[in-house]
C-alpha cells in the first residue's frame, strides 16, 4: 500500500560505487509497487474492493508482526505517549488502497500511478501556497507551477485515451 | 468518458490523502521506528477495512480462500519496498531514491498494462500514453529543480 513519496528533499549521498549497486534494488522496488497495485485489480474485481483491501493489511500486519517480534527492543516512546494525531495515518491507508483496486482494471497500472503522482505534486503545491491544514504559507515558485501544469496536461492526455 | 473523468479525479484525490498520510507517519516513524509506526499503520488500516466489510459489504460467490494463492501477494511487495526505503534512502539520498521508484513503478506499470499480465486487461502503449510519461518525467525534474533551490 505504500507509494513514494513526491515531496523531494534532498539529502547527503554516499560512496559512488555503494549508489549504483543500490539502485537497481530500489528501481525493483518501484516495480514492486507497480506489481502490487496489479494484483489488487483483478482480485478486487472477485472478492470485492474492501476483501482485496484487507488482504493486504492483513498479511502486511503479521508480516510486520513477526519482523517486529524478531527484531528485539525498539527505541522510543509508547504510542501512548505520542500526540493523538500521529496516530491516524493509520486510518488513510485504506482509503488508497480501495481507490487502487477501483480504479486499475479501468485506467490500467501505469496511469493509475500517474494519477496518484499528480495527486502527490498537487496536494503539496496547493498546500504550501495557500498554507492549508496550518502549514506555513510560502510562496511557489514559478517551476512547481509548471510541474503542476504537465501533470494536469498528462492527465488530460490519459483521460483522451 | 464521464465516468473515466470522474474517477481519475477519485484516484488524483487519493494520491493527495496518500501524501497526507505520509507526512503524517514521517514524523511517527522518526521517533518510534519505521517497523512499528508500519504495524500501526497496518493493524489499523486492517481493523477498520473489516468493520466496514462486517457492516457494508454485500455477499459476494467468490472469497479470498477461492482465489489462487499467488493473488493474495501483493502485500509482500509493499513491505519489502519499504524494507528497501528504509535501507538505501540514507545511503543514495531521498531524491535519487524516489525518482528511481518512479522509474521502476511506471515502467512495470507500462509492461503489465501493455501484456495484461496477472490477469490485468491488456491496454496497449499508445502515443498519447507515451507522451504522458514524458510530461510526467519533465515535471518531476521541475520539481526537483525547485526543491534544490530551496533547500
Amino acid at each position: 500500500m505504500q507509494s513514494s513519496s513526491i515531496d523531494i528533499a534532498v539529502t547527503p549521498a554516499t560512496k559512488p560505487g555503494l549508489r549504483l549497486l543500490l539502485l537497481p534494488l530500489v528501481i525493483l522496488a518501484g516495480m514492486g509497487l507497480s506489481v502490487e497495485a496489479g494484483l489488487l485489480g483483478p482480485l478486487g474485481v472477485q472478492v470485492g474492493h474492501l476483501w482485496a483491501t484487507l488482504s493486504i493489511f492483513g498479511v502486511g500486519s503479521a508480516i510486520l508482526f513477526f519482523l517486529l517480534l524478531l527484531s528485539g527492543p525498539q527505541k522510543g516512546p509508547a504510542f501512548s505517549d505520542l500526540p493523538r494525531w500521529q496516530l491516524i495515518g493509520g486510518f488513510l491507508g485504506p482509503i488508497y488502497v480501495v481507490v487502487l483496486t477501483l480504479a486499475t482494471p479501468y485506467i490500467g497500472i501505469a496511469m493509475t500511478m500517474i494519477a496518484i503522482l499528480s495527486g502527490q505534486v498537487g496536494k503539496s503545491v496547493l498546500i504550501d501556497h495557500f498554507g492549508w491544514f496550518g502549514a506555513t504559507r510560502k510562496k511557489v515558485n514559478g517551476e512547481r507551477w509548471l510541474a503542476l501544469l504537465l501533470i494536469v496536461a498528462a492527465l488530460v492526455l490519459i483521460a483522451r485515451g | 468518458m464521464m465516468n473515466l473523468i470522474i474517477l481519475l479525479a477519485v484516484v488524483v484525490a487519493a494520491g493527495a490523502v496518500l501524501s497526507v498520510q505520509a507526512a503524517i507517519n514521517g514524523r511517527l516513524g522518526e521517533t518510534v521506528g519505521v517497523l512499528r509506526s508500519s504495524l500501526l499503520t497496518f493493524v489499523v488500516g486492517a481493523v477498520s477495512t473489516g468493520l466496514l466489510i462486517l457492516f457494508f459489504e454485500p455477499a459476494h460467490a467468490v472469497s479470498l480462500l477461492d482465489v489462487p494463492k499467488w493473488q493474495l501477494s501483493g502485500a509482500l511487495f509493499g513491505v519489502v519496498y519499504m524494507m528497501v526505503m528504509v535501507g538505501a534512502v540514507p545511503r543514495v539520498g531521498t531524491a535519487v531514491a524516489t525518482v528511481a521508484v518512479i522509474v521502476g513503478q511506471l515502467g512495470m506499470g507500462m509492461l503489465i498494462d501493455n501484456f495484461g499480465w496477472l490477469g490485468n486487461p491488456q491496454i496497449e502503449l499508445s502515443g498519447s500514453r507515451i507522451l504522458a510519461m514524458v510530461l510526467l518525467g519533465l515535471a518531476l525534474v521541475f520539481m526537483y529543480r525547485s526543491n534544490t533551490r530551496q533547500a
